[in-house]
């Protein structure tokens, strides 16, 4: 046996092309993507947003409505898009901490672009959701709720950690829930205002501008006590 | 090797039993240590005060009242149970996400007993911190005069149902070792609550009385206002939710077991049948509480009832008068008493020596009718001698209103004190009342400094009232009222004591008026 062997790649593993070429760089970068999607558990947020999509058709078609009026009827949808955008704040968490922010030259495009990918697939997932009709709002009232939700959940990654990005839009739809209940209409919680209020859809979109800008730049806070291979 | 050397190997040591729960309680306080609970709960203090505290304070000061959203509607829970579940998940979770779970799997312990007790860990700091919470609220309740007991039995039912989701969070953790665990968890928890709302608002009675937001029957605004100050808070229904939560909790514990990493043969027939026994707790509250019944004081679940819990609260009433006759009223009512007398004033006045007139008023329990016979009247006659019987906690008092458009004004709440007091002094009962009913009803109220004008408005405006009086201040009953009060008040006040009698049996028209 000779060290040549050793050296042989694994089935199914396609040697890279040799740097400097254009195929080159683009199958480098491909390859970094997907590693990074991996390590994001981008794939099990797919299946997850699938699931709130579905989740979210169902309770249209069933008419799973809390009793209590128009606002009492976006509680669920609402309920809906927050793990959406709990979801997508989750997948910024990253396992490698340190040694990756050092070496990846590409991370904060990566992170921007994922981002932004998964949100763009949250809100086409849950507009066919809505397409069983009833959805409260509209797709318009859909954007603005999940955007401005997601960009409270990268703005919660930024400053509790990516693992507990989740945390920021479970504590805004308490807020928003106790706001609909009590007739509040401030711009800032903007579930309890019309789909085309324009105060609204600002606050929403200076919070997702807000998240994607923080998230890109700096990254999700690194947690020191979480050490080990992290999923 | 000698044989006696081999036996003083074979030796038996002896067992070490008082070491076993102070490694328990060693682990124990390094999970306390290491638990993520502590950093979730200046988030959930904020989050306590903004959605279960704050509603509160827009309510009259009585315990039923201010507790009606955060505790009859369950938003202590909601404002804790998705977070706890959460964070219980990430903490059921750690092993597997470290890729350490091999490794506790080889250690002496059951990795059963070492999840448990990273779970009484979190359970344990979400529960402390639940106690601390409600504790601090109700000293805050007491600091502002809130009258009544508070409803001790409903903060169980949240540590109760705080624990189930810590429980069912912890075993999601432990069998998901992902990142999404504590996401998914918490918002199963928020799917649950919300789809609790729907059914528990629609659903008086049945199954749906476990749910833990399901405020009807035995938390009800109106029914409940007076529990904790005529009467005790019954305990059955919490009872029964508690036994429910609880059988959620040990069967979510108990699946946790299950896994074949979790300790040997005897230990896992263990958590299946720990596993078994709270699937069984919880489907026997559920069948509990099918059986329960809607009484004046709450829901009563008979397997559960303690006749003692039926006894009233014994008190020594506040009193004052109005026009001579004494008005009594609970001590937990005393900051309304003025307003209750100022109502009563010109009304007793005016009917002041008629046969069958009040010789005094007494502030009497809140309660719905059984029956379901119209909606329950908050001042009603009682005969032999004639007694007047305020159900105050009926009537939305002077002062903040939660669920209303705004405060109550005093004026307002005098007003509809009148306007039932004369309701129920023509006879009209839970009905809108004959013709002539309703026009000495307004012309007492007219005598009593109500402009006719104003009346249809108070009559749509008063809870509790039936709708359908006279429309507009027009018509016969309005002509023939005004043709009552236009007299001088001799000479109503000789009518009356004439034809008082036939006027409540219904046996006069429009045209025996004067």
């Amino acid at each position: 046996m000779t060290t040549a062997g050793l050296r042989r790649p694994a089935p199914g593993n396609v040697p890279p092309p040799a740097a400097g070429t254009r195929r080159g760089r683009a199958a480098a970068g491909w390859r970094l993507a997907r590693l990074y999607l991996v390590s994001r558990r981008a794939p099990m947020a797919l299946v997850l947003l699938a699931g709130l999509g579905a989740l979210l058709w169902a309770a249209l078609h069933w008419h799973w409505n809390v009793a209590g009026g128009p606002a009492a009827r976006q509680f669920i949808p609402l309920t809906i898009e927050t793990g959406a955008a709990a979801v997508i704040a989750v997948t910024t968490h990253g396992p490698f901490g340190e040694p990756e922010r050092a070496a990846g030259r590409w991370l904060p495009w990566l992170r921007l672009g994922v981002t932004m990918a998964l949100t763009a697939i949250a809100f086409g997932v849950l507009a066919a959701g809505a397409a069983a009709g009833g959805m409260p709002g509209g797709t318009v009232a859909l954007l603005r709720n999940l955007g401005g939700m997601i960009g409270i959940g990268l703005l919660s990654a930024v400053v509790f950690g990516g693992a507990f990005g989740w945390i920021g839009p479970m504590a805004y739809l308490l807020i928003a829930e106790g706001a609909l209940a009590h007739r509040s209409a401030t711009p800032w919680v903007w579930p309890t205002r019309p789909p085309h209020d324009r105060g609204g859809a600002i606050c929403a979109c200076l919070v997702i501008v807000a998240g994607l800008v923080l998230i890109t730049v700096r990254g999700p806070r690194e947690p020191g006590r979480e050490p080990g291979p992290a999923s | 090797m000698t044989a006696a050397a081999v036996t003083s190997v074979r030796r038996r040591t002896p067992r070490a039993t008082s070491a076993v729960p102070l490694n328990a309680a060693r682990l124990l306080r390094v999970e306390l240590r290491r638990n993520t609970m502590p950093l979730m709960l200046p988030l959930i203090a904020a989050l306590f005060w903004f959605d279960s505290y704050r509603p509160s304070t827009g309510t009259s000061p009585l315990y039923g009242l201010r507790t009606y959203w955060n505790m009859g509607q369950g938003h202590t829970i909601l404002d804790f149970g998705p977070f706890v579940a959460g964070v219980a998940a990430w903490m059921g979770s750690r092993d597997g996400r470290r890729g350490l779970a091999d490794l506790v799997t080889a250690t002496t312990r059951p990795r059963w007993a070492a999840q448990l007790a990273t779970w009484a860990a979190t359970a344990l700091w979400a529960v402390a911190a639940y106690l601390v919470f409600v504790g601090v609220m109700f000293a805050w309740y007491a600091h502002q005069g809130v009258a009544g007991t508070p409803p001790w039995w409903w903060v169980a039912v949240g540590v109760a149902a705080v624990t189930a989701f810590s429980a069912v969070g912890f075993a999601i953790g432990a069998y998901w070792p992902s990142r999404f665990a504590a996401p998914v968890a918490a918002f199963g928890g928020f799917l649950v609550m919300f789809l609790s709302f729907q059914t528990g608002f629609s659903h008086r009675s049945g199954w749906a009385l476990i749910l833990p937001t399901n405020s009807n029957g035995s938390f009800d605004g109106s029914a409940q206002t007076d529990a904790g100050i005529f009467y005790p808070w019954l305990p059955d229904l919490p009872i029964a939710r508690i036994l429910f939560l609880a059988g959620i909790a040990v069967a979510a514990l108990g699946l946790t077991g299950l896994a074949a990493r979790a300790g040997g043969p005897w230990l896992r027939r263990a958590a299946a049948l720990v596993t078994l026994a709270g699937v069984a707790l919880a489907g026997s509250a559920v069948r509990m509480v099918s059986t329960a019944q809607e009484s004046a004081q709450g829901v009563v679940i008979p397997a559960l009832h303690d006749a003692a819990n039926d006894a009233p609260i014994t008190y020594a009433p506040a009193c004052g008068r109005a026009a001579g006759v004494p008005v009594c009223v609970n001590p937990a009512y005393r900051r309304y008493l003025p307003d209750v007398t100022a109502a009563l004033t010109p009304v007793l006045a005016e009917v002041s020596g008629l046969p069958g007139a009040p010789t005094r008023a007494s502030q009497v329990a809140a309660s719905y009718p059984s029956g379901g016979d119209g909606p329950p009247q908050p001042i009603s006659f009682g005969s032999h001698p004639p007694v007047l019987r305020l159900q105050l906690g009926l009537l939305n008092t002077p002062g903040p209103c939660g669920g209303c458009a705004g405060p109550v004004a005093t004026t307002s709440y005098e007003a509809q004190m009148r306007l039932l007091f004369a309701h129920a002094f023509v006879g009209a009962g839970s009905g809108t009342g004959s013709p002539v009913q309703q026009a000495v009803q307004a012309a007492l109220l007219r005598a009593a400094g109500i402009p006719f004008a104003a009346q249809p408005g108070l009559i749509a405006g008063t809870e509790n009232f039936p709708e359908s009086g006279p429309g507009a201040a027009t018509g016969p009953v309005y002509a023939a009222a005004q043709r009552l009060a236009a007299g001088p008040a001799a000479a109503r006040h000789d009518w009356l004591a004439a034809h008082l009698a036939a006027l409540r049996a219904d046996r006069l028209t429009l045209q025996d008026l004067p």
